[in-house]
């Protein structure tokens, strides 16, 4: 299964859950089955602006996003853009 | 009787307690991670509501029924999938008749719940009035920052779309914002466009509207039909945020002038809460135990009263509190987060 890392404010939101583990075949199929996806995507369903998933160490963002596929053993983890001073 | 302030900052909400409006203890902060633009004390059930907003995470409302340990998030709250709008900021909650809470947003939308802040059903009255392509959007966003509800009729302020009025339940919506200025506009008074801080309906004569505009201090005396301008008789300039008024004397208000549109922060280098007693003809300081040389800001949600007391917090982080009338401020708290809204409630 494929492992979601959240970060302090997402998991909060999570009830406290930081990893979740999860069948999905996709960075999207895995993101929408969180507890917090109304956090991550927005009214048309698209991935908030700010909001950065790295796949096994890799930016998504550089990659299909969305429809970046996952391994049984990926792990994803969603990181607030990195901005300002 | 005590009184709880929730605080709503740019990180996080805190609950200032006091049994005596004297000594207070601070508690904070919670809903850590997001900005609270605005957060009450249901009158009718205790529960805490507040509109939250985080730059990574979007906006959305938190209810508490405990008190603030607990905390829910809105199930359902949003504009509709097939638009190019999208809901940018969460400003404002009001408890509605009966069960209901009505929400403000940005871009200039109104929301209602009728199951205590879980879901949020949009207004479509307001989302898809005639004159929107007509709003501008201000420094703040296009924000519903002032919803008023007085006997079956609604007043909702939009900066920067102007302030109307329903008596339908919010089917439609009448504008306004008769003899209100809009000096940034080609029409200085158009049908609607004008940027509105803050409006209030006095509780008790529910005819008397005022409001703190971008251009001037208003009051209406016919429930908003037409406006007439307060300011230039002792207030320093005609520009500020907050505003406030009495529980029982329709002819009292506080606003907290700020230098000019450009400099945002208090007039004449001081923290000045400004008071009228004659319904605006005439404005004085009420002033006494505020620092005499300061340049600070109070935001449109900052300013609070209650029926012993007014209330305001500061971006520097503090909250004063006077006793009604406003005599003789005290600091109640220092050194919070930069404040975006205080409220007050029993306790």
């Amino acid at each position: 299964m494929a492992v979601v890392l959240l970060p302090a404010v997402l998991a909060a939101e999570a009830g406290g859950q930081k990893r979740f583990e999860l069948e999905a075949a996709t960075v999207g199929d895995a993101l929408r089955q969180l507890p917090v996806q109304n956090l991550l995507f927005d009214e048309a369903g698209e991935l908030r602006r700010l909001i950065n998933v790295y796949v096994d160490g890799l930016d998504a963002r550089g990659g299909r996003l969305l429809q970046e596929p996952l391994r049984p053993d990926s792990e994803v983890r969603v990181v607030g853009a990195v901005a300002g001073g | 009787m005590g009184v709880l302030l929730p605080v709503g900052t740019r990180k996080g909400l805190f609950l200032l307690r006091s049994d005596d409006g004297k000594a207070w203890d601070v508690e904070g902060p919670l809903l850590t991670g997001w900005a609270v633009y605005h957060a009450i004390v249901d009158p009718r059930d205790g529960a805490l509501h507040a509109a939250t907003n985080n730059p990574f995470y979007g906006a959305t409302v938190h209810r508490s029924d405990d008190g603030g340990r607990n905390w829910e998030r809105a199930e359902e709250l949003g504009l509709p999938e097939e638009g190019d709008l999208k809901l940018n900021a969460t400003w404002h909650i009001e408890p509605g008749a009966d069960s209901e809470l009505w929400l403000g947003g940005d871009p200039g939308v109104l929301f209602r719940s009728d199951d205590g802040g879980r879901k949020w059903q949009l207004n479509r009255g307001l989302f898809e009035h005639p004159t929107r392509e007509q709003w501008q959007p201000g420094a703040g966003g296009m924000c519903t920052h002032s919803i008023q509800l007085v006997n079956g009729t609604i007043y909702v302020a939009i900066s920067a779309a102007g302030a109307f009025r329903s008596e339908d339940g919010g089917e439609s919506w009448t504008p306004i914002n008769k003899h209100v200025a809009a000096e940034f506009m080609p029409d200085p008074y158009p049908e609607v466009g004008q940027c509105v801080h803050k409006l209030l309906v006095h509780p008790q004569l529910h005819e008397r509207l005022w409001q703190q505009n971008h251009c001037g201090v208003y009051r209406s005396d016919d429930r908003g039909d037409t406006w007439e301008r307060l300011d230039g008789n002792g207030l320093p300039t005609s520009f500020g945020f907050p505003l406030a008024l009495d529980p029982e004397d329709p002819d009292v208000a506080y606003v907290i002038p700020e230098q000019s549109q450009e400099h945002h922060y208090t007039a004449d280098g001081r923290l000045g809460v400004y008071r009228t007693a004659d319904g605006g003809a005439s404005w004085a300081l009420a002033s006494d135990g505020l620092p005499e040389r300061a340049w600070v800001a109070v935001l449109r949600e900052g300013l609070a009263y209650d029926d012993g007391a007014i209330y305001f917090g500061t971006q520097s982080g503090s909250v004063w509190t006077a006793p009604r009338g406003g005599d003789r401020w005290t600091e109640a708290a220092r050194d919070l987060p930069p404040i975006l809204s205080v409220e007050a409630a029993p306790a």
